[in-house]
């Protein structure tokens, strides 16, 4: 093992990082290696010290001052959240609103040709009967209908 | 659980502050963040080293923390729940800031190996004779002299108490980063205090 590997080994060990196996390997190359012992304990007391004596800051504005700032945004975050239903209301409005657009459109193009085609169904009908003069009676009651043909 | 009178949150746990906070109580959860501000800006502080974007940061998790109230189920401690906030807002800033930034002498320096021929190993304790506060002042100055890689593992491995596998997670980098670099920020840090230790005696 290199000796890079190894102290990287040594420190996994100190944290706690190792499988039993691996942690049993390294205890006993402590147990016969004093300068492994030596780094050992080094990285521990640094860790130690580290952990129990984390920097002890404090906030650089009044209790009430960082509290105000924190309900500010609060009160904001939570009226961008009352806003979203409608905003999501509106969004599914912008989505109804052109198809029921469109929809009216198609209707009214659709009532249009066919009236269009009633209607030249009615000129077609009327200009044959012009041009022929043919006159259609039917008798229901009798059940007979009559073409008379000019 | 009903929320008591005002007069009552200085006396009361944080659990049930928090319950109260969960059921709306915004003077409950004044009072947890009266009763633990200067950790969590401490913590982003640490990690930051600038106070206004510590300030802002450490502000922006309280009003994370106060929308996700309803998911702190109460596995952690609430502290341990806050700071675990604070620290992933600081994470995702210092991403951002890095991709304007090039990388630190520190972090070249590891990479050709530097660390190994410069720095002795700690064959004593460089504190021994400090005063608490003296120490803690002096591990922030060490803390700051480091590279904003190296400190957040520091951060997150000794103050948070991650494993390597978490931290590897979090910061986005293998475990065998996350070994190497501890490694290394160890050993600045020991250096760093037996420096301030010789010139404070001097």
């Amino acid at each position: 093992m290199k000796t890079s590997d190894l102290k990287l080994e040594l420190q996994a060990y100190v944290d706690g990082e190792l499988s039993p196996d691996r942690r049993a390997g390294v205890e006993s190359l402590i147990a016969g290696d004093s300068q492994a012992r030596e780094w050992v304990e080094g990285l521990r007391q640094i860790s130690l010290l580290v952990r129990t004596n984390e920097p002890d800051l404090k906030v650089p504005s009044s209790r009430e001052f960082y509290w105000s700032q924190i309900k500010r945004q609060m009160d904001q975050a939570q009226a961008s959240k009352e806003i979203r239903p409608a905003s999501a209301a509106l969004n599914w409005f912008r989505w109804v609103v052109p198809a029921v657009g469109v929809a009216a459109v198609v209707v009214v193009v659709v009532s249009i040709r066919s009236d269009r085609q009633e209607t030249l169904l009615a000129s077609n009908f009327d200009s044959m009967q012009t041009d022929s003069s043919a006159v259609v009676f039917r008798s229901e009651s009798d059940g007979v209908t009559i073409h008379w043909i000019d | 659980m009903p929320a008591p009178l005002k007069y009552d949150y200085p006396s009361a746990s944080d659990e049930e502050l928090v319950k109260w906070s969960q059921c709306g109580a915004t003077e409950a959860f004044e009072q947890l963040i009266f009763r633990h501000r200067d950790k969590i800006f401490a913590r982003a502080m640490i990690m930051m080293r600038n106070e206004d974007q510590a300030l802002e940061l450490s502000q922006e998790a309280w009003v994370k923390a106060w929308q996700r109230l309803v998911q702190f189920q109460g596995d952690s401690s609430y502290t341990t729940w806050m700071t675990r906030i604070v620290i992933n807002l600081c994470l995702d800033q210092l991403r951002r800031q890095k991709r304007v930034r090039v990388e630190s002498i520190d972090e070249l320096e590891e990479e050709s190996g530097g660390v190994e021929r410069l720095m002795p190993i700690i064959d004593s304790n460089p504190t021994v004779g400090m005063e608490q506060v003296e120490l803690r002042r002096h591990i922030d100055e060490a803390l700051g002299q480091m590279s904003e890689a190296h400190r957040t593992v520091v951060v997150l491995h000794e103050f948070e108490g991650l494993e390597y596998k978490e931290i590897a997670k979090r910061v986005g980098i293998s475990m065998g980063t996350v070994m190497s670099r501890l490694f290394y920020a160890r050993r600045r840090l020991a250096t760093l205090l037996v420096g301030i230790k010789r010139e404070r005696s001097e």
